[in-house]
């Protein structure tokens, strides 16, 4: 019996009008259309600039595509098409139904780790007490130590904010997680819990959409491969299949 | 490509969206005669704000948005734009010239500009508080700390000096004014010390909707971080609804979660925050936004 | 064209208020008692006494008198004092209204800074000369504000001024002219009255009247009516006291005293009352 996808992107075009430079119109991507289900992890590959992130993006609605669709499930047989959303409701599901953790973490000046991966727990509906100790075990989960639990994340190194910002994006994870080249920053040791958490997402249901630069981290954790050249979706393969010059690093 | 399942319509899911606190339909502030010529004589595609057929200001038109509990709404735009006239007619600084704006309150709904003046400062006391750029508009300079909280508080009633104090105390502990400061009088303070007195005087009766207007403009930048910090994690704390008026990007992005766009008095683009950072669509929005970013 | 000397030479008739000046002055005192507290401004006339000297007290005794009223005037308590002798001449002379210094047997009473210990019945009315009528003075400057104020019933500013008292002095320092709040609306400034008197305002079997003639207003505390000294719920009001003091003449420690300069002797402020206390004892 073949489920009901978590997630269908049908027909996606985005491009970006610079009015600056005499409205030139520059596409992102057109005509995408792929499915996922429940509990699979799907990953974006393909050379820089070929519309990976502007996809995930526009999934997320930080880009507004310019048509197609992105039917989202809410509740069991429920859905919302993204694109037709309005601000409010996507505010309201953003963190809720569907995440997103991109490389960078900008976290407010003098907050704590512990207190922003607690934060994104409580918007998840999670009670004050059970969300300190969510954070707390999402936090040892991705080898950030108890005495930077409270240093202002500000002074952490990049490696430790983008391990934070991992946490903080899967403390308690949405049905769906875009993740946006999560591990760029970290070193092996890191890396490897944090594909161990990652993993560990999908065997609990989570639909992931990810781009990793990472070949390993692409065999690893995906069970199918989504190629986009120039802003269009060439193949599917597997990921044992995948050729290492589409997850080049070069940007 | 693995067989997708092809689907031919999906069941809408109807979403619970937060209900609005504050709701306002088609505000608009005119300086001087105005009629349907006028006001189309002005606004972003004529490049003024200053009609050319009588010299008329129309500062705001046709601005409408909702802001619901626990969610804080930007209004962006360089000076002229007349995002500080919105505000200043949502704070009842000024009248509008057209326009409603409801809010809901413990009592019901209420219609803020049918109001009388001795209603609208009864909502300054308890719903509806402002934090202005300048804090020696929201503070009285020559009163204590402590003094300028205990304003809001006798206005709503509070007899008791011992109770009166320890919630001031409370307050400037929550927006970290040192405590040992509570009986100096505010015009010692620092600019960034002041607006946290501001801040806390604004709290004082648990307001609902508190108003923005540029709170950290002026203050040296690792003081309006701090400052900023603390008005995001007060604003999640109580659920306050928020409107934060700026004409500075890092301000709407770090406060909040949608904002509008204004020029020559019209809202030109509205978005939620980080799409409009990251793709604006109105030319106007992506020059301020690339002046931003430079 | 009207000269100087003409100006001079015109002579003051009998009466020091004609009767449109007196209908004023008793339709300002009748809102006034209509609305206990509330400042009513009048058009204050020329008085024999300069601006800052009871005028305006004078302007409400002279309106309400009669012929067969007996007037006391005191100053500071005294019947004595300068001041008082010679406004009492003024209210005897040109009205002639009999004269006494027993509170008990007085029908009007004006007073400059005393309300006397006792004799006041239903029968009475006091009236005060009052510098300063306006209690808000000192938290604002602004007419129409002030007048939005008193409108709005928004004397939060009051509060503040009050709680920065406390806070700097350790209690509400104020002494003569305490506000205190009449008929639960309005508030009112009691100069000149010490804080002693304050608590005789409140369900007072008298009818009190306050005159400011340099302000121009004139305001009323009628019989039986709520006056509350504005003060925290958990700061009480208190009253002036000398640990011990006694007087000097009369020996009472149960009314208000006053002391001169740099001595240690007290004294009743109220003098008629001291005088019929040593007569009682004698």
């Amino acid at each position: 019996m073949r489920r009901d996808p978590v997630l269908d992107v049908r027909h996606l075009h985005k491009s970006f009008v610079l009015h600056a430079v005499s409205d030139r119109r520059v596409a992102a991507f057109s005509d995408i259309s792929f499915q996922l289900t429940v509990g699979e992890h799907v990953a974006l590959a393909g050379m820089s600039g070929a519309g990976k992130s502007s996809l995930l993006k526009s999934i997320y609605r930080t880009y507004r595509a310019d048509s197609g669709e992105v039917w989202l499930q809410i509740h069991a047989s429920e859905y919302v098409n993204m694109c037709s959303l309005s601000d409010a409701e996507v505010s309201a599901i953003r963190g809720h139904e569907i995440g997103y953790v991109s490389q960078f973490l900008r976290p407010e000046p003098r907050r704590g780790a512990l207190e922003i991966v607690a934060r994104s727990a409580r918007q998840r509906g999670m009670s004050v007490e059970d969300a300190r100790e969510a954070a707390a075990a999402a936090l040892s989960r991705v080898g950030i130590e108890e005495r930077l639990w409270d240093v202002y994340a500000s002074v952490l190194s990049g490696g430790e904010k983008q391990r934070v910002n991992l946490a903080a994006g899967t403390v308690h994870p949405p049905r769906l997680l875009l993740l946006d080249e999560p591990l760029s920053a970290l070193d092996p040791d890191n890396r490897e819990r944090a594909l161990a958490l990652i993993a560990s997402l999908t065997k609990r249901g989570v639909a992931v959409l990810s781009i990793f630069h990472d070949m390993e981290a692409i065999q690893r954790l995906a069970s199918r491969v989504l190629v986009l050249e120039k802003g269009r979706l060439v193949a599917e393969q597997s990921p044992k299949d995948l050729d290492e010059r589409l997850t080049s690093a070069a940007r | 490509m693995t067989n997708m399942v092809e689907y031919g319509r999906y069941p809408v899911a109807r979403l619970a969206v937060p209900e609005w606190m504050l709701r306002v339909e088609k505000l608009g502030k005119v300086y001087g005669a105005h009629d349907d010529e006028v006001i189309a004589s002005t606004g972003p595609e004529s490049g003024t704000s200053k009609s050319s057929l009588n010299g008329s200001i129309v500062a705001a038109w046709d601005v409408s948005f909702e802001v619901a509990a626990g969610e804080a709404l930007g209004l962006v735009g360089e000076s002229g734009s007349g995002k500080t006239t919105v505000l200043r007619c949502l704070a009842g600084d000024l009248s509008p010239s057209v326009g409603n704006a409801r809010l809901r309150t413990s009592r019901g709904e209420v219609a803020m500009f049918d109001l009388d003046s001795a209603e609208r400062r009864l909502l300054r006391i308890d719903t509806l508080a402002v934090v202005y750029q300048d804090p020696a508009e929201g503070l009285k300079m020559n009163v204590s700390a402590g003094g300028n909280i205990a304003e809001p508080l006798t206005a709503a009633g509070w007899r008791s000096f011992g109770k009166i104090r320890a919630r001031a105390s409370d307050l400037l502990t929550r927006t970290e004014v040192p405590i040992n400061r509570m009986d100096d009088l505010v015009r010692g303070f620092s600019g960034g010390m002041k607006q946290r007195v501001q801040i806390a005087k604004a709290l004082a009766n648990s307001p609902s909707v508190v108003l923005f207007d540029e709170p950290t403009t002026g203050l040296d930048a690792s003081v309006a971080a701090g400052v900023l910090d603390l008005i995001r994690s007060l604003l999640e704390e109580h659920r306050i609804a928020a409107i934060v008026v700026s004409h500075d990007f890092s301000v709407i992005e770090m406060l909040t979660s949608r904002c509008l766009v204004m020029q020559h008095g019209r809202v030109v683009e509205s978005a939620l925050t980080d799409q409009l950072l990251e793709d604006p669509h109105h030319p106007y929005t992506q020059r301020l936004v690339a002046a931003a970013r430079a | 064209m009207t000269t100087i000397n003409e100006l001079i030479d015109i002579s003051p008739s009998d009466e020091l208020l004609d009767e449109f000046a007196k209908r004023e002055i008793r339709r300002a005192i009748l809102s006034a008692v209509a609305i206990p507290g509330y400042q009513v401004p009048f058009g204050s006339r020329e008085m024999p006494v300069a601006r800052g000297w009871g005028s305006g007290g004078l302007q409400v005794t002279l309106a309400v008198v009669h012929a067969t009223d007996c007037v006391k005037v005191i100053d500071q308590g005294d019947d004595d004092g300068v001041n008082a002798v010679n406004l009492r001449r003024l209210i005897t002379s040109s009205t002639g209204a009999s004269e006494t210094s027993v509170a008990a047997e007085a029908t009007i009473v004006q007073s400059r800074h005393r309300i006397p210990e006792d004799g006041l019945d239903d029968k009475s009315i006091l009236v005060l000369q009052v510098p300063v009528p306006e209690p808000l003075r000192g938290v604002e400057r602004d007419m129409r504000e002030l007048a939005r104020m008193h409108a709005e019933a928004d004397y939060s500013r009051m509060w503040v001024s009050l709680y920065e008292d406390k806070v700097r002095n350790g209690l509400i320092t104020q002494t003569t002219g305490y506000p205190c709040h009449v008929n639960g609306r309005y508030v009112v400034a009691t100069t000149p009255i010490p804080r002693w008197d304050i608590p005789r305002l409140h369900d007072s079997s008298f009818l009190t009247l306050f005159g400011a003639g340099r302000e121009k207003r004139i305001y009323a505390i009628p019989p039986r009516t709520e006056v509350k000294p504005l003060t925290f719920d958990d700061v009480p009001f208190e009253v002036e006291r000398a640990d011990g003091a006694r007087c000097s003449l009369c020996n009472s420690d149960d009314a208000f005293l006053v002391s001169l300069p740099n001595s240690p002797v007290w004294m009743c402020s109220d003098t008629d009352w001291c005088r019929r206390r040593r007569e009682l004892t004698r």
